[in-house]
C-alpha cells in the first residue's frame, strides 16, 4: 500500500481520488472511455479491412494487365510465326490468321492502354505504331504474293517485317517486364501493408488492453485506498484510540464518509472525556458521600443516645410518680401527671419512626435474620394492643394457621410493621372490629390486617405508604400519630424482599396486607 | 450483708437517680459507677450480684467492660444486663454474644426493670 503510495501510479490513484465528482460519475467514466477504446479498435481494423481489399483489388489489376501483355506477347509471337508460315507456304489464308492474331494484339493492347498511366502509354503508342507498321509491311507483302512476286522484294519486306517485329517484340518485352515489376513493387507494398496494419492492430489492442486495465486499477485503487485506511481507522476507534483523524485525498462518498468518521472520532474523544471528567467527579463525589454517610449514620447513633437518654428521665419519673414511688399522688395531679406520660410515649414513638427512617434512608439499617414463629409475631402484637381494642371497645381477633412452618427473616421488624398497621387499624376504627390473619401462599406469608374504620378514598390509597401521608390534618388532629409508620412498614417489608398494599372503600373500612418470603434470603452484601 | 448488692454502671445523672430511686424502697443495695473503668474496679471490690450496664459510656464502652469482667475469674459469674439506647436490631444479639445475661433498650420502664431486676435477685 505505501509502495503503491509512493510510485508514479499512486499519484494517478491519488489523482483520481481527488476528482471531485461521484463514485458514480468515476465508474461510468471508466467504463466509457473502455468502451470508447474497444469501438476506436473495432473502427481501426474495419478500415485496415477495407484498405486491404482495396489492395488486392490493385494487385488484381496488376495482374489482369501482366496477363493482358502476356497475352499480347504471346498474340505477337503468333503472328509472327504465322507471318514465317505465310512466306513459306504463300498461303493467302494464313493472312486471314495475321489479322486474326493482330487484331487480338490490338484488343488486348487497346485494354492495356486503357489501364496504363502515361509512361505505359508512351511504350504503347511506340509498340503501335511499329505494329502499324508492320502491318503495312504485312499488307505489301500479302500483296506481293496475291501478285506472285516472290523474290527480291519479299526478302526486303522480310527484312523490314523481321527488324519491325524484333522492335515490337522488343517494347513488348519492356512493357511485360514493366508491368511485372509493377506487380512486384505492389504486392511489396501490399505486403508491407498488411504488417503495417497487423502490428497496428495488435499495437492497439495491446495499448486498449492496457489502459482497460490501468483504469480499472487506478479507480479501483482510488475506492480500495480510502476503504483500507478506514478500517484501520475504524480499528483504531473501536480499540479505544479516539481524536484521531483520517486523511484520505478522495472528494467523493468516501471523502464524505472519511469527514464524518472525523467528526465522530472527534465527537467520541469529546464524550470520552467528558466520561472521564465525570467519573473523576463522581469518584470524588462517592467518596465525599461516603464520608457524609459515616458522619450521619455517627450523628443518628448519637441522636438516637442523646434523645433516648432524656426520655428515660422523663418517663421513669413519671411513672414512678404515678406508682406512687414517691407517696400518694393528689388525684388533680394524677391527669396532667399522665398527659406528660402519654406525650412523652408520642414524643418518643415519634424519635423512633424519624431515627429508622433516616437509618433505612442513610442505607444503615441492618436485618437481623433469624428463625421465628410467625404466631409469636401476631401474639406479640395482640398483647401489646389489646388495652387500646379494649378502651375503644373494639374486637381485636387474629386467625393464624396451626400448621405454619417456622419461618426466617427480621421478627422485630416484622413486629414492627404488624404493629404500625394493626395500630393505624385501631387508631381509625371507631366501632367493629379489627382483625389479623396470616396465610401462606406458595413460599409467601401473607399478613393481613382489615378493620371496618372510616377508610381511604381511592385516589388517596396509592399516597398513604409516603412519609408523613395521614389523608388530612384534621385526622391527624383526631387519631394521632406520626404519619411514617407506613412509610416504615413499605420499607421494612421491601427489605425483607416483599411487598405492601391496601385496599379499602370510604365508611366501610380499610384492608392492609403485606407479603413477606416464608424464609427470608440473605441481603447481598 | 445480706441485702443483695446492684450495680449500676451509668454516666448519665438522672438515670442513676431513677433506679436509685426505684431501688430506695426495694430491700436491694445500690452501688453506682460513672464509666467503665470505675465499673470494672468497684465490681471487683464489691463483687455484687447482678449488674446494670449501659452501654454508651465515656472512656469505656459498656459491652468492652463487660468482656473484662467475664474474662476475671471474680467477676465472670456475675449476671450483667445490658441497657442501650441504640435500640438498633442486632444489638441484642451482641449483646448476648458479649455475654449478656439481658437486656433493655432505653428508654425503660422502672416498672420493667424492676421486674428484671427481681428475676435476677429473688427476693430475700
Amino acid at each position: 500500500m505505501q509502495v503503491l503510495s509512493r510510485s508514479a501510479l499512486g499519484w494517478l490513484v491519488s489523482g483520481v481520488a481527488r476528482i471531485r465528482a461521484s463514485v458514480h460519475t468515476k465508474l461510468l467514466f471508466a467504463f466509457l472511455i473502455i468502451t470508447l477504446l474497444f469501438i476506436t479498435m473495432a473502427v481501426v481494423s474495419l478500415l485496415m479491412l477495407v484498405n486491404a481489399t482495396q489492395q488486392t483489388r490493385l494487385l488484381d489489376q496488376a495482374h489482369e494487365r501482366v496477363s493482358w501483355a502476356q497475352q499480347s506477347q504471346y498474340a505477337l509471337a503468333r503472328q509472327m510465326h504465322f507471318t514465317a508460315s505465310a512466306l513459306l507456304s504463300k498461303d493467302e489464308a494464313a493472312i486471314e490468321r495475321i489479322l486474326r492474331e493482330n487484331n487480338r494484339f490490338n484488343e488486348t493492347l487497346a485494354k492495356l492502354e486503357a489501364a496504363e498511366g502515361a509512361e505505359q502509354r508512351l511504350l504503347i503508342d511506340q509498340i503501335r505504331s511499329s505494329q502499324d507498321d508492320a502491318m503495312g509491311v504485312m499488307a505489301d507483302m500479302a500483296n506481293a504474293i496475291r501478285d506472285g512476286k516472290i523474290g527480291d522484294i519479299t526478302g526486303e519486306l522480310m527484312q523490314r517485317e523481321e527488324r519491325l517485329d524484333d522492335q515490337i517484340a522488343t517494347r513488348m518485352g519492356l512493357l511485360v517486364q514493366a508491368e511485372q515489376s509493377r506487380m512486384a513493387r505492389l504486392r511489396a507494398g501490399v505486403d508491407a501493408a498488411n504488417r503495417r496494419s497487423l502490428i497496428l492492430t495488435t499495437a492497439f489492442a495491446v495499448s486498449a488492453v492496457l489502459l482497460a486495465w490501468l483504469c480499472g486499477f487506478v479507480i479501483s485503487w482510488s475506492f480500495i485506498l480510502p476503504v483500507r485506511q478506514a478500517e484501520v481507522f475504524l480499528g483504531d476507534v473501536a480499540a479505544g484510540n479516539f481524536g484521531r483523524n483520517i486523511e484520505v485525498p478522495n472528494r467523493d462518498e468516501f471523502g464524505a464518509l472519511a469527514d464524518q468518521m472525523n467528526h465522530m472520532s472527534h465527537e467520541l474523544q469529546r464524550f470520552d472525556e467528558a466520561q472521564h471528567r465525570a467519573a473523576a467527579d463522581l469518584t470524588r463525589l462517592n467518596e465525599q458521600l461516603a464520608l457524609a454517610s459515616k458522619a450521619k449514620s455517627e450523628f443518628l447513633a448519637n441522636m438516637s443516645h442523646e434523645l433516648r437518654t432524656p426520655m428515660n428521665a422523663i418517663l421513669g419519673f413519671s411513672e414512678m410518680m404515678l406508682d406512687g414511688l414517691y407517696g400518694e399522688v393528689p388525684a388533680e395531679f394524677k391527669e396532667p401527671l399522665s398527659d406528660v406520660q402519654l406525650n412523652g410515649r408520642q414524643l418518643l414513638r415519634l424519635i423512633n419512626d424519624v431515627l429508622d427512617l433516616s437509618k433505612i434512608e442513610a442505607g444503615r439499617m441492618e436485618l437481623a435474620l433469624d428463625e421465628y414463629s410467625v404466631s409469636d409475631v401476631v401474639n406479640t402484637v395482640r398483647t401489646s394492643l389489646r388495652s387500646i381494642a379494649a378502651e375503644k371497645g373494639l374486637q381485636f381477633t387474629a386467625h393464624v394457621p396451626d400448621d405454619l412452618p417456622v419461618a426466617y427473616g427480621d421478627s422485630g421488624r416484622l413486629t414492627q410493621c404488624l404493629m404500625n398497621l394493626a395500630g393505624n387499624a385501631l387508631k381509625f376504627t371507631r366501632k367493629g372490629h379489627v382483625d389479623i390473619a396470616v396465610e401462606l401462599a406458595a413460599d409467601q406469608l401473607i399478613y393481613r390486617v382489615s378493620d371496618t374504620g372510616i377508610g381511604i378514598a381511592r385516589e388517596e390509597l396509592t399516597n398513604v405508604f409516603g412519609a408523613f401521608r395521614q389523608v388530612d390534618t384534621t385526622i391527624t388532629r383526631e387519631f394521632g400519630g406520626t404519619g411514617l409508620g407506613l412509610s416504615i412498614a413499605k420499607k421494612f417489608v421491601e427489605m425483607l424482599g416483599g411487598r405492601i398494599w391496601a385496599e379499602s372503600e370510604v365508611g366501610k373500612g380499610s384492608t392492609f396486607s403485606f407479603s413477606v418470603p416464608l424464609r427470608v434470603s440473605e441481603p447481598k452484601p | 450483708m445480706s441485702e443483695p448488692t446492684v450495680l449500676y454502671v451509668e454516666d448519665n445523672e438522672y438515670n442513676r437517680k431513677i433506679v436509685r430511686q426505684l431501688l430506695s424502697r426495694s430491700p436491694y443495695r445500690l452501688i453506682e459507677a460513672v464509666d467503665g473503668e470505675t465499673g470494672i474496679e468497684l465490681a471487683q471490690q464489691q463483687l455484687p450480684d447482678l449488674i446494670l450496664m449501659d452501654v454508651q459510656l465515656p472512656r469505656m464502652s459498656g459491652l468492652d467492660a463487660m468482656q473484662v469482667l467475664k474474662a476475671d475469674t471474680r467477676t465472670s459469674h456475675i449476671p450483667i444486663i445490658v441497657i442501650t439506647s441504640y435500640a438498633l436490631s442486632g444489638d441484642r444479639e451482641k449483646a448476648m454474644k458479649a455475654g449478656a445475661s439481658g437486656y433493655l433498650a432505653k428508654p425503660y420502664s422502672p416498672r420493667e426493670l424492676l421486674a428484671l431486676i427481681r428475676q435476677y435477685l429473688p427476693m430475700p
